[in-house]
């Protein structure tokens, strides 16, 4: 059995809710909390203990004779993290790494806005252009690197078209080639958030603007742009953290050992593991890569208040100016006496 | 009574939680495997990409022989590099499970003996894979830090030599083969010309430069790790060697300056093409690539030079390493508790037919010596390669030659941009010496049990 209630209507507008001093708010009153015990437990089991045990590694001086039984390799404290810091190109990867990804980033976000705008209208083919501009997102990195690899030779097709002769898979060129490599690599994900953006402008909008005779620069500069800030800047976060841990276009564009100018943080952590055994060396260095990640991304959850619980409830500058309506807000009672 | 109908969306969304949980449990089956099957045999091995099906038809044949003569099946696992080879030795010894037989190279047999993963060889266990004297006793040089503490099974040798255009020599009138470096860089500079180059050279190979400074230097009687663990690579003969392979492109003239980016195959291309004399740092499995090609039935092998730069004959501490001692190794898993088959898998394929017919697949030579004496009666123009086998001296018994092998190469890589510049300076040299030296020495010094 279903039972329906109905507001009482009034001529004038509605109250606000009045809720009695002192009581549990609503969205803080009966959350079955247990339910998310399920996630919890799998993020400790996918996130927190893995990252304890890489912590805990990067204490110990573990490698190739002390592997079997790395449990019980000698404790070392932060001299992993000294020598990531003092005797090791860990630095340099760190400016090679977060250059390149600012780079790439700041090159790539108007090539996928320009994209996005240039499939937005309508036009025979349309579906074709927006699949071919996806060709460089959907290939392996590992197939793109090849290609790149054979492409980028001494003798290959890159110098033939350019006339020149160039050594681009070493020196000071192999930056350039890297950073080529993933901006045609790395465009089109902010081309798909982009255009994820240009969707949600109403088409109201355009018409009001075209009856508006707005022009099309300040059409895209005070209408499209506004639109497109908070898929953009996502956009930039995340291409910024997947540059900075790209690790197979420079694997497969150089090989091992890296020329100096391409020595990125991913490949220095990997050599340190897997080339000289150094697994508590590389798990502090490793360790020194999530900070650095980590900045960027904190400074997006910042921006956006995605850790405020909005979800739950207003946050605590809400509740605040809530409380004060509240306060200077007519009860019932004074409504009802007024209308008296 | 209502009936309720299946949406679409409902139907796929379930089909495909279906499919995913169908797929995961196969993955599981999988991952587990003959883990615990007693009566499987995980064997690993490096995936072989020049020959890929004749390496799948070799593993289903040996897997049906084992399967004759043990009732056992053998289920095998491949690896694409050095990295991924120490991921799963990686896993398999902490986890204590894992492959029960590998085939490693015979330059990470250190790497694997540090580890304490690998069963030990003594009496029984040679005896269990048809007894230590069936071995040529040259492959024994990378098996162990002592005859004592062995834990490498000779599988396979491949020996480094020079391939040789025998057109190309002959016009420009050269009857012998160079046995001195020297010699080398003087017949390949009378072989440069008409748009071919005296040698074929991959500088940016990642194995080939090393090879070549370690067997300068060890003519030169320079171990690069001396036997009380020091590096030796800041030294004249280490330099010596590094200048004389960077001569042959900046200043003789005599290999393609594209060739400062190419790796191994590029440079066997250039060599099949009929374009380069010598192609040195090649081995029997190239055989192979040089069939119906330009140099089929006009080429040789040959040894590399045994004497150092800039000297006629090898000083007397000079030594003669026509290669590095270089192949695979079988090794037991100590985790395992498939000993016994293990070791019966060894042994068959440690037995001359089966040897001779991988060498026929392949291109290894055997490491059994009555396999290895056949083919030398049985192909008199393998004799080089065979005596470069026999001549063939092992790099460094260290756990951290890894590393120094890295520090050796990295010398070249970053030498590059000045060799396309035709100018590595001696500053510049000395410089990155002094770093590999550095690199080497504090692996090196960071050796634990003494370096095993």
């Amino acid at each position: 059995m279903t039972s329906t209630q109905t507001r009482p209507r009034t001529d004038a507008a509605p109250p606000r809710p009045v809720r009695p001093a002192g009581k549990t708010p609503l969205y803080k009153k009966e959350r079955p909390l247990w339910m998310l015990i399920p996630g919890g437990v799998l993020m400790l089991a996918v996130i927190v203990v893995p990252l304890l045990v890489g912590f805990f590694i990067a204490m110990l001086d573990l490698d190739q004779y002390t592997l079997r039984q790395w449990f019980s390799a000698p404790f070392v404290g932060f001299a992993n993290f000294t020598e990531a810091f003092t005797n090791s190109p860990l630095l340099h990867s760190i400016w090679i790494s977060v250059s390149l990804s600012v780079l790439v980033t700041a090159v790539t976000v108007p090539i996928g806005v320009a994209a996005a705008i240039s499939t937005q209208n309508r036009f025979p083919g349309r579906g074709l252009v927006r699949s071919i501009y996806l060709i460089p997102y959907v290939l392996p990195a590992f197939v793109v690197g090849t290609f790149f690899r054979t492409m980028l030779q001494p003798q290959g097709v890159v110098n033939s078209i350019l006339h020149t002769d160039v050594l681009w898979l070493n020196g000071s060129a192999s930056y350039w080639a890297l950073a080529g490599v993933m901006i045609w690599t790395s465009w089109p994900f902010v081309y798909l958030l982009s255009l994820a953006g240009l969707q949600a402008v109403d088409n109201e909008v355009h018409e009001a603007a075209a009856l508006d005779g707005v022009t099309w620069w300040a059409k895209l500069r005070y209408i499209i742009f506004p639109y497109l800030r908070g898929p953009l800047s996502l956009a930039v976060i995340i291409a910024i953290l997947h540059n900075i841990n790209n690790f197979t276009l420079p694997f497969v564009l150089f090989g091992i050992p890296l020329p100096s100018s391409v020595e990125v943080m991913p490949v220095l952590t990997y050599i340190a593991s897997f080339q000289s055994f150094r697994f508590g060396l590389s798990a502090a260095m490793a360790i020194c890569s999530l900070v650095i990640v980590a900045i960027p991304l904190f400074v997006y959850l910042r921006a956006v208040k995605l850790d405020t619980g909005d979800d739950a409830g207003p946050n605590r500058k809400q509740r605040r100016a809530d409380r004060a309506t509240l306060a200077a807000a007519p009860t019932a009672a004074d409504i009802d006496g007024a209308r008296a | 009574m209502n009936r309720t109908r299946l949406k679409p969306r409902t139907l796929v969304g379930a089909v495909a939680v279906i499919a995913l949980t169908a797929l995961s449990l196969q993955g599981c089956a999988v991952v587990n495997g003959s883990g615990d099957d007693p009566n499987t045999l995980r064997v690993m091995m490096g995936a072989d990409t020049t020959y890929p099906e004749e390496r799948k038809q070799w593993q289903q044949d040996t897997a049906a022989e084992f399967k004759r003569t043990t009732g056992a099946d053998i289920q095998w696992e491949t690896y694409s590099s050095a990295q991924e080879e120490l991921t799963a030795i990686q896993t398999s010894v902490i986890s204590g499970q894992g492959p029960d037989v590998y085939a490693i190279g015979t330059t990470f047999t250190p790497t694997a003996y540090a580890t304490g993963a690998f069963v030990e060889m003594g009496a029984k266990e040679w005896k269990a894979i048809g007894g230590k004297d069936q071995f040529d006793p040259a492959s024994f040089g990378i098996s162990g830090p002592s005859d004592s503490q062995q834990i490498g099974i000779p599988f396979a040798s491949r020996p480094f030599v020079m391939a040789v255009n025998k057109n190309l020599l002959a016009k420009a009138g050269i009857t012998d083969m160079p046995t001195t470096w020297d010699e080398l860089t003087e017949d390949a500079k009378a072989t440069t010309g008409d748009g071919r180059h005296g040698m074929a050279i991959a500088y940016a190979d990642g194995f080939d430069p090393w090879k070549f400074v370690w067997g300068m230097a060890q003519n030169a009687g320079n171990t690069i790790v001396s036997t009380d663990g020091k590096a030796e690579i800041d030294s004249d003969a280490v330099a010596n060697a590094y200048r004389t392979y960077f001569d042959w492109v900046t200043k003789d003239g005599v290999v393609d300056k594209a060739a400062i980016g190419w790796n191994n195959a590029q440079a066997l291309a250039q060599f099949t093409e009929g374009k380069a004399a010598f192609f040195p740092m090649t081995t029997t499995t190239a055989i192979n690539s040089f069939t119906d090609t330009k140099v089929d039935g006009k080429y040789e092998f040959a040894l590399l030079p045994t004497v150092p730069p800039g000297a006629s004959e090898r000083p007397a501490d000079g030594i003669e390493a026509a290669s590095i001692l270089s192949g695979d190794n079988w090794v037991v898993a100590d985790y395992g508790t498939k000993q016994d088959l293990s070791f019966d898998f060894v042994k068959q394929l440690s037995a001359p037919k089966a040897q001779l017919e991988y060498y026929d697949l392949f291109g290894n030579l055997p490491t059994n010596a009555d396999a290895a004496a056949q083919l030398a009666a049985d192909n008199p123009q393998l004799k080089p390669i065979i005596d470069a086998g026999r001549l063939s001296k092992p790099t460094a018994f260290t756990g951290a030659w890894s590393d120094i092998q890295l520090a050796l190469v990295d010398v070249v890589v970053q030498s590059i941009p000045s060799l396309k510049g035709g100018e590595v300076t001696d500053d510049q040299l000395r410089a990155r010496l002094e770093a590999a030296q550095r690199d080497a020495q504090s692996t090196l010094d960071r050796q634990k049990n003494g370096g095993l």
